[in-house]
């Protein structure tokens, strides 16, 4: 019995092993790297002959994670959560609504839903900014016009720009949870509802009692990723508010943005590796503090 | 009779907001198509519509004429098929092991693989570059897959394993007794069961490596190295240049495959898991 | 067991051999050894730039090969990929203001390696100004823009052109309304409010590399244009404000030489004026000065040094220069070709060598690079979210010196 465990120990870490040792030299070495570039200055200054310099780099950096630092990562994670809540209710509603019985055009219209994933995302992003956010010609001013509203500044304070960069992110984010969802809904038995139907369940019911505990471990590794998509979205934000020479006023700042003002604009890759290694930190923090541990909700 | 009517009129509502609800989501999408197919070079302009008002496919075809489309669209296409390979090969087995061994490390790994999923692969550019440079890595097709590989692998893993918990192990284990051998427990078994997840997974990876840029652009130097993304990255509107409506047709073009292997792929994803065979 | 560790060998060998068919299938794009005589040319320049570039160096072949490669994130990848031989290009074409973030970083050579320096005597001195760091000559220039007043003759007449900015500021009062716009500029692009600032005599960054941002004559100058930034469109990107100059919705705009032909392709009679003088200082709206030229990275001069001479020498025929001129509108970096009547008759050209004369060359120090992400911010607080422009400067000033701090 023992030697079959031992076997079976040599087993798993023989077939997991291609896929966490290319992980190793791809993933995690590059980041150990990141801090070993940390400790040098590697900057425009010193771009072949750089050394090590020590904890300096780490000591500018506390420097600039003051209130704005702070206020950046509280806006992180509301859009995260924000983000993540708004997507999973309405990939849920949307899916149950495509599962109808006799739904003729199902398929149509999850391609046609689907389109958004297709195409890809800074090119979205764009078109969003300049085909429908933007104050002079955006279709959404153009549409208000004609009622002798606006023009409205879409992106020009923090709350709106908050609420653009949402819709713009559901919209490219929603495709994959649906998908996710609408798989999840046709792998329950259809025979549970009809059980349920018989003992009068209402719609309510149903969801709560079926649908949700049936779908929820399904989805559960999808949304545990796509939260930390979420998380790390630079893009939208960057792209329709922070390009340079394209401001437009809101000053919405994510951690990656302010990362990215403060310190990737120096050029000084030692000093934007020791923010990168505090980010880092600070999401192992997070996640211990969170107790974020995968959930194991087989057995 | 009644219940039936109801349910009728509800359909049709079902109906009429899901149309409405596909128009607004298009309307960025019918934006851009309109915009490729309007003759004047402007993606702006103060009185919008969707019909162009000079009709032209002179963007299309200069998308295919006067741009390598066809070789980005090479270039592309073995990023994602290699990158596909690896990173489900090498998960597929990993995420089986994880699922349904115990074993040291087991958990740790677990939660260390979601860690390093959040942090930024951005963040770690500079170092991905130091690295690959000294190899010879830079501006070669390997040294893109090989970023590529890493970020997807960790999601291979990540959300394969997460599906596979969901596969009652009984049948594995009646199949183990019967004498089959793990290959062919996954190959035969798992693997057609997991079909949702492995489907979902491609997809994922599949645009990943299509719209990828960050990476694309630094790491390869040269226009006949750039992916579809880089290339159409080159192509947006700078300061001085760019066309848009060549821009808009170009989206439109590299947004076709990924939704033609949607197409493919689609059956697979929603296939649930009782048509397996399983019975809750 | 065996069957096992047999398919996993399997799988292992296959991804190694993808892997090396991948490396050597790619080895073709670097450049080798023997192949001193290509060279990769990157640029980001429009179309017709590159066109007449394109035809001059192919007048090359076959003794040197030319490939001139279109980057739309230059700066940023060739910090990335700095001497890295297999992917840094052998040249490149580009504004002179990053000359001191690559000198620094020691990938430049000198123009003066390759080419005598009293052979570049011919070009303009402020061209020449603006294309030295710490004293060494890292650029051949080629040509010049800066940026021009135009207007659309359908509304603005001649005679209407404003001479200083407050008329300027009574037309645009006279005419804003329904859409319509009197003057639009990128108002909060510090490229474009540079012009501003520089005409107050104000600074962005000095020439020893100290911000000028919280001086008494740049927050003037915030001051005074924020009036003008109130009747303009919100957006401050290029998109919209050239199109709304370019469907006839704005009257008048500040804009780069490369708008005119997009413009009068379009139908438009455009005229190109003076810059406005500032009332309050007398000096007219003093625009940067970008000098456009080729670049020699290091490795290539020294390992493809004859190619690399031919292509400067071929880039120093003022040929060159008249046709870039009539193509896009570029300023002749060649004294010589301001006696050519073909010059001296083209409007766009003539008034961007007008506007050079109190024109500032763009600093092309490192510290610059830190510049202009500051002052964006600065000029979207002041001009878009309505922050008060004393504690506005102050702040940008800290955050610049500290930035520049964090630099090294």
């Amino acid at each position: 019995m023992k030697k079959n465990k031992k076997k079976e120990i040599l087993f798993a870490y023989s077939w997991s092993a291609p896929s966490l040792i290319l992980i190793l030299l791809i993933v995690i070495f590059p980041i150990l790297y990141t801090g070993y570039i940390s400790l040098t200055n590697m900057n425009v200054y010193h771009w072949n002959n750089y050394e090590l310099i020590g904890l300096k780099n780490y000591k500018d950096a506390l420097l600039v994670l003051d209130n704005g630092f702070i206020q950046a990562f509280l806006v992180t994670i509301l859009w995260t959560i924000i983000n993540m809540v708004l997507q999973l209710i309405i990939a849920f509603l949307l899916a149950n609504l495509l599962n109808l019985k006799r739904l003729r055009l199902r398929n149509l219209y999850k391609t046609l839903l689907i389109f958004p994933w297709a195409m890809p995302g800074y090119v979205s992003i764009l078109l969003w900014k300049t085909g429908m956010f933007n104050s002079q010609f955006g279709l959404l001013n153009q549409w208000l016009a004609k009622y002798n509203i606006g023009p409205v500044k879409w992106l020009g304070s923090d709350g709106m720009a908050f609420l653009c960069c949402t819709t713009v992110n559901l919209w490219l984010a929603l495709p994959f949870m649906i998908t996710i969802m609408d798989g999840a809904l046709q792998s329950i038995e259809k025979s549970f509802y009809e059980s349920a139907v018989l003992d009068g369940a209402t719609w309510l019911q149903k969801m709560w009692y079926i649908t949700i505990p049936m779908i929820k471990p399904i989805i559960a590794p999808s949304v545990v990723i796509t939260t930390f998509t979420t998380f790390k979205q630079f893009d939208i934000l960057f792209l329709l508010t922070q390009q340079v020479g394209a401001k437009t006023g809101s000053n919405l700042q994510t951690i990656l943005t302010y990362a990215y003002e403060k310190a990737f604009i120096t050029n000084n890759y030692g000093y934007s590796s020791a923010i990168s290694m505090i980010i880092f930190v600070i999401l192992i923090v997070f996640s211990v503090l969170t107790n974020m541990k995968p959930k194991e909700e087989t057995d | 009779m009644k219940k039936r009517t109801r349910e009728n009129i509800g359909l049709v509502f079902a109906n009429i907001f899901l149309i409405l609800l596909c128009f607004v989501v298009l309307v960025p999408v019918l934006y851009a198509f309109s915009v490729s197919l309007n003759a004047d070079n402007s993606l702006l302009s103060t009185n919008f519509s969707f019909l162009p008002k000079h009709f032209t496919l002179a963007n299309y075809k200069a998308v295919f004429t006067e741009k390598p489309i066809m070789l980005w669209l090479k270039n592309s296409l073995i990023l994602a098929v290699v990158t596909l390979g690896i990173s489900l090969g090498t998960g597929i087995p990993a995420a089986y092991v994880f699922s349904r061994k115990e074993f040291p490390g087991r958990k740790a790994i677990l939660r260390t693989l979601i860690l390093l999923y959040a942090f930024p692969s951005l963040l770690s550019m500079t170092a991905l570059y130091k690295l690959l440079s000294p190899m010879g890595l830079i501006n070669t097709r390997t040294g893109l897959i090989i970023v590529y590989t890493g970020t997807m692998a960790v999601f291979a893993l990540w959300n394969m394993k997460g599906y596979f918990d969901t596969i009652p192990v009984e049948i594995e284990e009646a199949a183990m007794i019967d004498g089959t051998t793990p290959v062919q427990l996954v190959t035969r078994i798992v693997l057609p069961l997991a079909k949702p997840t492995i489907a979902v997974t491609a997809m994922m990876v599949l645009i990943y490596v299509w719209n990828e840029y960050i990476f694309a652009i630094n790491f390869m130097t040269g226009s006949d190295t750039y992916t579809l993304a880089a290339g159409l990255y080159s192509l947006q509107a700078t300061e001085m240049s760019g066309s848009w409506p060549i821009f808009a047709a170009a989206s439109i073009v590299v947004s076709i495959p990924i939704l033609i292997v949607f197409f493919a792929l689609q059956k697979n994803m929603t296939t649930g898991l009782t048509s397996g065979g399983v019975k809750g | 067991m065996r069957r096992r560790v047999r398919s996993k060998l399997m799988s292992m060998a296959l991804t190694l051999t993808m892997a090396a068919g991948l490396l050597s299938g790619c080895g073709g794009n670097s450049v080798s050894e023997t192949d001193k005589t290509t060279i990769t040319i990157w640029h980001d320049k429009e179309d017709a730039v590159a066109e007449v570039l394109q035809k001059k160096l192919e007048e090359l072949e076959p003794d040197v090969h030319v490939v001139l490669e279109k980057k739309s994130d230059l700066t940023e990848s060739l910090k990335m990929v700095g001497s890295d031989p297999k992917a840094a290009p052998d040249m490149y074409f580009f504004a002179h203001d990053k000359i001191g973030v690559y000198a620094e970083m020691d990938i430049l050579a000198p123009i003066t390696d390759i080419i005598p320096e009293e052979e570049l005597d011919v070009y303009m001195d402020n061209t020449l100004e603006a294309a030295t760091y710490k004293g060494k000559i890292y650029q051949l220039p080629v040509y010049y823009e800066t940026l021009l007043f135009m207007y659309n003759r359908l509304y603005m007449k001649d005679d209407e052109v404003p001479q200083t900015t407050e008329e300027l500021y009574q037309y645009m009062q006279d005419n804003t309304a329904g859409g319509h716009y009197g003057f639009v500029e990128q108002h909060s692009t510090p490229y474009y409010a540079a012009g501003w600032i520089n005409g107050f005599n104000g600074t962005i960054l000095s020439a020893d590399g100290t911000p000028g941002l919280d001086s008494k004559e740049t927050i003037a100058a915030l001051e005074y244009h924020k009036k003008f930034v109130d009747l303009m469109p919100g957006e401050t990107e290029y998109a919209t404000v050239n199109t709304l100059f370019k469907e006839g919705m704005a009257h008048s705009t500040i804009a780069g030489p490369w708008l005119v032909p997009t413009v009068r392709e379009s139908g438009m009679d455009v005229g190109v004026a003076a810059m406005p003088v500032i009332d309050e200082t007398g000096n007219p709206i003093s625009p940067y000065m970008g000098v456009q030229g080729i670049h020699v990275l290091k490795n290539a001069a020294e390992n493809k040094k004859d190619a690399v001479e031919k292509v400067l020498r071929a880039l120093m025929d003022p040929e060159v220069e008249v046709d870039l001129a009539k193509a896009s509108g570029c300023a002749p970096a060649m004294e010589s070709c301001y006696e050519m009547d073909e010059i001296t008759s083209d409007e766009v050209v003539m008034a961007m060598h007008d506007t050079a004369e109190h024109a500032v060359p763009m600093p092309n120090i490192p510290e610059m690079d830190v510049m202009w992400t500051v002052v964006g911010n600065l000029l979207t607080d002041v001009n878009m979210s309505g922050k008060d422009v004393t504690e506005s400067a102050e702040a940008a000033q800290q955050e610049a010196l500290q930035l520049i701090e964090s630099m090294r």
